[in-house]
């Protein structure tokens, strides 16, 4: 360790030569092979079970997420021009390569059921669009029908949808591009409006990079700035901000060299590597700035071995523990997350060893850091009126950390996450404004598929069971946010009325499993029989009942599921099983697995870093008093969310992982410096205002760089980039305050480090 | 002048080859015109298959008769059991009118049923009724496009084309063996022109002077789905009363 030391020190033009090769390597990887995943599905963990059967059933009854094309004309879409921009716009998203021309849904594509006199008929609602007398007619036909008014035209006539079902894996830039511009391609008269879920998430794909891209200079530069401001040196703060900046380049430059996409949540690794990689060199040049006012005119040499000698242990510590931190994210049951884990593991550890060389190499190449001189005591006067004031008033303290403890733990219960992509918008945008409008001219642009299934063929055919599903349907709807359903029975009930003369009054299930099996023959052969295995499957074992939804807010799909499940035993005495599919619902499961991970990772990487603690610092006591600031910023950091109704998004949960890296490295840091001031002999309160005076400051200042860094983003037009913000500024708050404050007492209390102490245990 | 002389040479030729050769409609009205029983009598077995392999078995006993300018037809369901006795019957006329009933015996109801077009499926098959009906050629223009053997049998390829453009079908390629005038193979195009389904002959049975097609099978491509129909226990030309085309033996079912 000595001789690569001194080789380092003797050599820096060459280590940064190295430094700077491997980048360029890394670099070179990111360029070459680097690419990013834009594919969401390719997120999910498709091996769980609700995902294993979510896909069978989407597979088999050929469940997809639909773009919606909505035509608004002010008046009324009965007119020959609006009917034909709904034929061509129909005919247009059917040549699309991406698009299954059986997948798309309009007005032009649907099936008429009608009564007549003698019969059953059904028919297209045109083929060629109807001239001016016969659009009366059309009119007539659309409103009598169930099926179709309120779901392709709107109840007020003034508005159709076109429904373009696509495959998990066809959306693209290019596609999402091709689809806007060919909906501006109809406007006027008429509005065109282009929602969905694919839409929404092909939106969020595109403004959240693009606001990134804008928000992340001036974070960067934010950050620069403050570091200027607190290291006092432009060469400081050049090579603290390059430790940050290549080791997110090697970060990546792996990932790419290994073949790991970049995933959505992989954005969040610069996020935690600025976060946490900037406090190593803040504490180097922090230790190495009080070395040189307490020894003025030094060689650089003797200070550089100084700050190397005394800073290397707590930056090795703090790094470690980071990064077994990071790796418990293995446990998580979702790829990118497990990567995340990894990956971030790997750029700590990357930071630190760019810290423990670079910095170094960088004071031998371009001398020390100019300091002013006086300050110094300034600085030590403000160290020993806090620790005073904290030691005299520690009723105070442990009250208020008390009482916050418990309004968070209160406010823990409360916690969500949302795994709707609607609500990552502004109310006043484009997009929600689209989906508010769609959803309040029909049934919802959210979609809940609910799959029925029994062991016996043919048992989608009983009226009990039929009428049960009815009942469910109707019951479901009742809920305000529930806009329409539609199953097996409505086709049913559609053909009992029209077979007996339009009565309404046989607008319900036959009550006679042979009459339902003849009205299916008869459909099938009157109908486009494709339809029907929408529904159910070919032999009647299973039915998809699916229901429109007004949103995709985790609360409202969760009060419809409940209302749902409602349901589960009396289906169950008949046989039926009940289960969920399509992508609404397994975006609720993902969201729950990933806060379920998120919170079994915290506790394992709690329970591992009080272990390594206990051995780095040799008393478990350590272990646990360092430990305290994680718990208190997790207990908080959560907490706050609870108590304001702030839901967490699949990113934002991630950030739970930054109250271990920060909660630690602020605890070592603290602990490290507190022993040696103890070893050297300094009492109690004396070893808390040195300690307060050398980490206490580099803390503040680290704490101080983050925070305004970070608060630039509260500044961003994407909400959750601003959570994102306002999240890692909040968690390095409360890491801060706790470590300096309850942490402290923690120390004083347990009486840790007291060197008489060291030969009982 | 040599090159000209060569020219005209060829033309004559091509002429005396096109006069040998039934030119697209010709093939198309002889296969038209083929002769066929009278009356039949069979069992007819629907195989529908889906994309993922599931079958649905129907069976169906069948009579048809013609009767000059109009075809009639009737097809009572055998199995499955909950659509027993539930029965279909069809007067196609030679205008192209259809007359459609069916019976269901669950409401005990004869109900006439329309579709507005001979585009929609028959009994949720990968037929439609036009495959299954006799399409006029008049309907279309027809182009000889070449000849094959395939299997052994030598065929015409004639090129349909519908003179109704909004017809479902962009176009149609079918393969006639020769002599017999029978369709063997036939290709279908959607109205995007892309390739929607292929129709196979695969047996026929010849009697005296007649050939019914006993077996034939239509795969759709695009959704993966397929339907065989199968017809057993043949009887041609036995005597079928008029009145088998009923209501009221609609509603008879079989005994």
């Amino acid at each position: 360790m000595k001789t690569l030391r001194d080789k380092i020190l003797d050599h820096p033009y060459l280590v940064m030569a190295v430094i700077l090769i491997i980048t360029i390597f890394f670099f070179k990887q990111i360029k070459d092979k680097g690419r990013m995943e834009t594919d969401l599905d390719k997120y999910m963990p498709h091996n769980h079970p609700a995902f294993v059967y979510s896909d069978a059933a989407e597979e088999m009854f050929d469940i997809k997420d639909g773009i919606i094309i909505a035509i608004e004309h002010p008046e009324s879409v009965y007119n020959p021009e609006t009917l034909q921009k709904i034929k061509d716009i129909t005919k247009a998203l059917q040549k699309m390569d991406e698009i299954h021309k059986a997948d798309v849904t309009s007005l032009y594509t649907a099936d008429n059921i009608i009564g007549t006199e003698a019969g059953m008929d059904v028919k297209a609602f045109y083929k060629r669009v109807p001239k001016a007398e016969k659009l009366a007619a059309l009119r007539q036909e659309v409103a009598g029908n169930d099926m179709v008014a309120g779901r392709l035209i709107s109840e007020d006539e003034t508005v159709a949808v076109i429904i373009a079902r696509i495959d998990d894996d066809v959306f693209t830039q290019d596609f999402y591009k091709a689809i806007i511009d060919l909906g501006v391609s109809f406007e006027g008269p008429e509005k065109v409006y282009v929602a969905g879920s694919p839409i929404v998430e092909g939106t969020m794909a595109l403004l959240g990079p693009a606001d990134m891209k804008r928000m992340v200079p001036v974070v960067i530069l934010v950050i620069i700035l403050v570091l200027l401001g607190v290291l006092k040196s432009f060469k400081s703060t050049l090579f603290t901000f390059l430790v940050v900046a290549i080791s997110s380049v090697w970060t990546f430059g792996l990932m790419a060299l290994v073949g790991v996409p970049t995933y959505a949540v992989s954005t969040m690794i610069p996020v935690m590597l600025i976060a946490i990689g900037v406090a190593d060199g803040i504490h180097f040049y922090s230790h190495l700035g009080i070395f040189l006012k307490k020894n003025p005119g030094t060689e650089k040499l003797v200070a550089v071995k100084d700050m190397l000698h005394g800073m290397w242990k707590p930056i090795v510590m703090t790094s470690v523990t980071t990064a077994v931190g990071f790796i418990s994210l293995l446990t998580s049951q979702v790829y990118p997350i497990e990567y995340f884990g990894l990956f971030t593991a790997f750029g700590v550890l990357a930071a630190m060893l760019l810290t423990l060389v670079l910095i170094p190499a960088g004071i031998m190449a371009f001398n020390l850091p100019k300091l002013s001189v006086k300050g110094a005591a300034h600085n030590s006067a403000v160290a020993d009126k806090f620790s005073a004031a904290l030691l005299s008033q520690k009723k105070l303290t442990w009250l208020v950390t008390l009482a916050l403890v418990m309004v968070s733990v209160w406010g823990i219960n409360k916690v969500w996450i949302n795994s709707s992509f609607l609500d990552k918008f502004e109310s006043d945008s484009d997009i929600v404004q689209t989906d508010t409008f769609i959803n309040a001219k029909f049934g919802g642009t959210s979609t809940i598929n609910v799959i029925l299934e029994t062991e016996v063929a043919g048992k989608f055919k009983h009226s009990d069971i039929l009428t049960l599903v009815d009942k469910m349907q109707d019951d479901v709807e009742a809920l305000a946010m529930v806009g329409s359903s539609f199953a097996l029975t409505d086709y049913l009930k559609r053909m009992n009325m029209v077979m007996n003369a339009d009565d309404e009054a046989f607008n319900t299930i036959p009550d006679n499993a042979e009459l339902n099996a003849q009205y299916l023959l008869l459909y099938e052969m009157s109908g486009d029989p494709e339809n029907l295995w929408r529904v159910t499957d070919y032999d009647y074992r299973r039915l998809n009942v699916t229901f429109q939804v007004k949103s995709d807010n985790s609360k409202v799909i969760n009060d419809v599921l409940d209302r749902i499940e409602t349901y589960r035993t009396p289906l169950a005495e008949m046989g039926v099983e009940l289960n969920y599919a399509g992508s609404g619902y397994k975006a609720l499961i993902f969201t729950d697995l990933i806060l379920e991970g998120q919170i079994r990772s915290l506790v394992l990487s709690l329970v591992i870093i009080v272990s390594l603690l206990g051995y780095m610092f040799k008393t478990i006591k350590a272990g646990l008093v360092g430990s305290f600031p994680i718990v208190i910023t997790a207990l908080i950091g959560f907490g706050v969310l609870g108590v304001f109704n702030i839901p967490l998004s699949t990113t934002t949960a991630l950030l739970s992982s930054i109250t271990i890296g920060i909660g630690i490295d602020y605890a070592v840091h603290f602990l490290d410096r507190y022993r040696l001031n103890r070893q050297a002999g300094l009492a109690m309160e004396k070893a808390v205002s040195e300690t307060m005076d050398h980490s206490g400051r580099a803390i503040v200042f680290n704490a101080v760089v983050v925070i305004a860094g970070f608060m630039v983003l509260l500044a961003s037009v994407f909400p959750p980039n601003r959570a994102l913000g306002a999240l890692v500024s909040l968690n390095m708050f409360i890491s801060f305050v706790g470590t300096l404050t309850v942490m402290v007492l923690l120390v004083v209390k347990s009486d840790l480090f007291n060197p008489n102490d060291r030969g009982v245990k | 002048m040599k090159n000209l002389k060569f020219i005209s040479i060829i033309l004559i030729l091509s002429g005396v080859l096109f006069g040998q050769t039934p030119n697209g409609l010709e093939i198309i009205e002889k296969t038209y015109n083929r002769p066929t029983s009278k009356t039949l009598e069979a069992n007819l077995t629907m195989v529908l298959e889906n994309a993922r392999g599931v079958q649905r078995v129907r069976e169906i006993k069948q009579f048809t008769k013609d009767f000059g300018e109009v075809e009639k037809k009737l097809m009572i369901f055998r199995k499955p059991k909950d659509v027993k006795n539930t029965t279909f019957m069809n007067w196609s006329f030679d205008d192209g009118r259809e007359d459609q009933w069916i019976y269901l015996p669950a409401l005990k109801k004869i109900k006439r049923i329309s579709s507005d077009s001979d585009s929609d499926y028959f009994m949720g098959s990968d037929f439609t009724y036009d495959d299954l009906g006799d399409r006029h050629p008049s309907e279309d223009t027809h182009r000889l496009i070449g000849e094959e053997t395939i299997d052994g049998n030598d065929c015409y390829i004639v090129e349909s084309i519908p003179l109704d453009e909004e017809n479902m079908y962009s176009k149609t390629v079918t393969w006639i063996i020769k002599d017999k005038w029978i369709g063997y193979k036939k290709e279908f195009y959607d109205e995007d022109e892309e390739f929607l389904k292929q129709l196979n002959l695969v047996k026929y049975e010849e009697f005296d002077k007649v050939i019914v097609l006993s077996e034939v099978k239509m795969k759709n491509e695009q959704n993966g789905h397929s339907t065989i129909m199968r017809l057993s226990d043949l009887v041609i030309n036995k005597t079928i009363a008029d009145n088998m085309f009923t209501e009221r033996m609609m509603k008879r079912g079989l005994r």
